[in-house]
């Protein structure tokens, strides 16, 4: 029975899955790949052995070993803080253990330049200049904007171990013991992928160490290109960020698929018991980790309400948005949008094991940790030309930087919801004849449809606080929130740029709420 | 709309394995097992945890190929060693899993539907059909419900009427009762009987549990750890057990024959 002698509709039945997969990862091998590989070309193509030799420079490597050192940094911090926060609040059964987490989590849906500036109102020129500025500062910014992502990883882990084996080992051991010898070990794959997350995000950040006064190295290969127009040398620049990017993405493959189911929201969070009376002791440490957990959120965000208060900033602002905010949304929710539409093939597919998609998928991830500076040159170098004028010189171009950076969002998101269903309900429906787009329209995606939003919300959350790629390419006049606010912290009015720091902290607490609404509605559809 | 030509399906037996053979990773799962299912008949494929049942249902429906052997439907190849040559989709099936697989998003009336559109029923029949099913299995109130607003008992009706509204070739049924009350499954057993034998559509019934496959079964194969140890109706297992293993397997069931199951006694489970 070959394919030639099918009628058509049956031999497009039977194509539906590969050729709808084939068509997805195109898509993603072209948001990825074609920016990398221009950049490649481009270098080889501009007397790429004069522009290799900037490498060997003293001052480049020395750059290079203290971007490494501080993104190590980050991540030790962020694992410090992360890890035995993560581990209680996944145990913990207090009301409000979800607000905590959400809030907790907020600094990671903001630019981290921006949390560095409301730490710096908030310490004052003085104690800032003492204990902000210089790589300590930066380390210990980054380190505590990003521990979120290791909670939360660590807490959604530990959540989804069954309560059977904590009561077994609670039987013999104390808590704290059942915590180091039961716990840890089956939310550390969990904690080592939150771990390699944060190092690529360090590794890739731009707007700290500058505002900071620390200069990395993905500020090296920005300044190269801003200030001398040097896309060679920028480009050469680019060639140990490309395989930093590749190692961590051999030590995603190696930590496996499991551990990644975390990244998304397997269960939401689970319905606490009703709380008890706390003994004094343990009320006294529940303070101490609440403090853990939400000071750092709170504070840098207190910093810049002061300061646009007491500046009378709100008053001036309308004027100095613009059209940012309007930029940032449609941007924002055009990439969610694509994203998402991919996430839904993709996310599946690479459920289902689909060859096809495991390599589109690693691309995607590719996206995610080749330093942002990385691609964001690739676009230019692969869309900044007279034929092509008309993407990069509108919001397009802002849109594919954001499905080739945070794709890996979208597609892990909604894999995380198909995963939790039984496959059989797919395998039940073609069985009885539904065709693979009939399957997928049908059943999966509404079936889940709150992990598709999910994605969709999360894809948009990280789109908006996107300022590390979109800085080297948005079109003229189109600036988003997070760039403008970047561009004008250069050029003082501390005020002005905490009134603004203050809107783009709403957009994110509007999305974010969005987020939360959905994990804390009850599954009208429990699969 | 399926994949195989209905001039095949005339006298072939409505399913058929032959000398089929899986490996998971150094495991064999499927050693040679060779099973033929006849037009109207019911198969009970009986055997303990890990002997392959599970496995057996999804190379028939085409969820996995064989690494040897072959599997046809009415007669016509659809899985050949390392491929699968006839999609799901195209078998013309049903199936009824462990778990049902009920669509939680669409009502009773929408998990009936979906095969009968997929294969291009036209509207004023599925319609037809549909209230028919339910009426068949009492459950014609309850056709705008969801599966989570419906009692264990009702939801596994759903699940053999989703199959069996679809008129299918044969219908796979991978211990649908085992999740069941004991006093529950002694009377959807004689639900399932009756369905199946007044639309005389073959089925591979795939249980552990013996009293199932004694009340359903028109013949009973055993499977031992990937193979069809014995095949036969269950007076002739019972007279001339092959194995001592498919002596104890069938030593709980009471003689003289088929009996709707009841309590299991105290002993070692097979599940």
């Amino acid at each position: 029975m070959g394919a030639h002698t099918l009628e058509p509709a049956r031999w497009w039945r039977r194509r539906q899955e590969p050729l709808v997969l084939a068509v997805v990862a195109l898509l993603v091998a072209a948001a990825v790949l074609v920016p990398l590989v221009s950049l490649a070309a481009g270098v080889f193509a501009r007397d790429g052995a004069a522009a290799f030799a900037v490498l060997g420079s003293p001052r480049v490597r020395t750059l290079f070993a203290r971007s490494l050192a501080l993104a190590a940094a980050a991540t030790v911090l962020a694992l410090a803080a992360g890890l035995p926060l993560g581990l209680w609040l996944g145990r913990a059964t207090f009301r409000g253990r979800r607000v905590v987490l959400l809030v907790h989590a907020f600094p990671l849906f903001l630019p981290p330049f921006l949390v560095a500036l409301g730490w710096f109102h908030l310490l004052g020129r003085t104690g800032a200049r003492v204990l902000l500025f210089g790589p300590a500062g930066v380390g210990a910014v980054l380190g505590f904007a990003f521990a979120p992502l290791v909670t939360a990883l660590v807490a959604l882990a530990v959540e989804a171990v069954d309560p059977a084996l904590v009561d077994a080992a609670r039987a013999v051991a104390r808590p704290a013991r059942v915590a180091t010898h039961v716990l840890l070990p089956l939310a550390w794959p969990a904690a080592a992928l939150g771990g390699l997350v944060v190092f690529v995000l360090a590794f890739s950040e731009l707007g700290v160490p500058l505002f900071l006064g620390v200069t990395v190295y993905p500020a090296e290969v920005f300044v190269r290109l801003a200030a001398f127009g040097n896309l060679a040398e920028a480009t050469a620049l680019c060639v140990p960020l490309v395989a930093v990017g590749w190692l961590v993405l051999v030590l995603e493959r190696a930590l496996g698929a499991r551990p990644l189911a975390a990244l998304g929201l397997r269960s939401g969070l689970r319905a606490p018991p009703p709380p008890a009376a706390a003994p004094r002791g343990r009320r006294l440490a529940r303070a101490a980790a609440l403090s853990l957990a939400l000071a750092p959120a709170l504070l840098p965000l207190a910093g810049l309400a002061w300061r646009a208060a007491a500046g009378h900033a709100f008053a001036h602002l309308g004027g100095r948005l613009g059209d940012s905010v309007a930029t940032s949304l449609a941007a924002g929710a055009a990439g969610a949008t694509a994203i998402t539409a991919l996430a839904l093939v993709l996310g599946h597919a690479v459920v289902r094991r689909r060859r096809v998609a495991a390599v589109a998928d690693a691309l995607a991830v590719l996206g995610f940790v080749v330093p942002a500076t990385v691609l964001a040159l690739g676009l230019v170098a692969a869309w900044n030309r007279p034929a092509t004028r008309l993407v990069y010189g509108s919001l397009a171009i802002l849109v594919l930087g954001f499905v080739a950076r945070y794709a890996v969002v979208g597609v892990r998101t909604f894999a995380v919801a198909v995963a939790q269903a039984s496959p059989h309900l797919e395998e039940a429906a073609a069985a009885h004849g539904g065709s693979y787009l009939q399957r997928l329209a049908r059943i999966v995606v509404p079936l889940h449809a709150r992990g598709a939003v999910a994605a969709w919300l999360l894809a948009f959350l990280f789109c908006l606080r996107d300022v590390e790629t979109a800085i080297l390419y948005y079109p003229p006049g189109r600036d988003p929130l997070p760039v403008r606010i970047f561009a004008l912290e250069a050029n003082g009015g501390d005020a002005l740029v905490a009134g603004l720091s203050l809107v783009q902290v709403a957009l994110t607490a509007a999305a974010l709420a969005a987020v939360a609404a959905l994990l804390l509605v009850r599954r009208r559809h429990p699969a | 709309m399926t994949g195989i030509p209905s001039a095949a399906a005339a006298a072939a037996p409505a399913l058929a394995l032959d000398a089929v053979a899986l490996r998971y990773g150094p495991r064999d799962v499927l050693a040679g097992l060779t099973l033929s299912v006849g037009a109207g008949e019911v198969l009970a494929l009986l055997g303990p945890s890990g002997s392959g049942k599970s496995t057996v249902v999804r190379l028939v429906l085409g969820l996995a190929a064989p690494d040897a052997g072959e599997v046809r439907v009415g007669g016509a190849l659809v899985s050949s060693a390392g491929r699968v040559v006839v999609p799901p989709e195209e078998r013309g099936l049903g199936v009824v899993f462990q778990d049902l697989a009920l669509w939680p998003h669409l009502t009773v009336r929408g998990n009936l539907a979906f095969g009968l559109s997929a294969r291009g029923v036209p509207r004023h029949d599925r319609h037809r059909r549909i209230d028919a099913m339910l009426a068949r299995v009492g459950l014609s109130d309850r056709a705008a419900c969801r599966p989570g607003e419906l009692s264990g008992g009702e939801r596994q009706r759903v699940a053999i009427a989703r199959a069996l509204v679809l008129e299918p070739r044969a219908v796979l049924l991978d211990e649908p009762l085992s999740s069941l009350d004991v006093l529950l499954r002694r009377e959807l057993v004689i639900v399932f009987r009756a369905l199946l034998h007044e639309r005389g559509i073959p089925a591979l019934y795939v249980t552990h549990e013996p009293r199932e496959a004694a009340a359903l079964g028109d013949r009973i194969a055993v499977l031992e750890a990937g193979r069809v140890v014995q095949e036969g109706t269950l007076d002739a297992l019972r007279a001339r057990p092959a194995s001592p293993f498919v002596e104890q397997l069938l030593a709980d069931l009471t003689p003289p024959g088929p009996a709707p199951p009841g309590p299991a006694p105290p002993g070692p489970a097979h599940g």
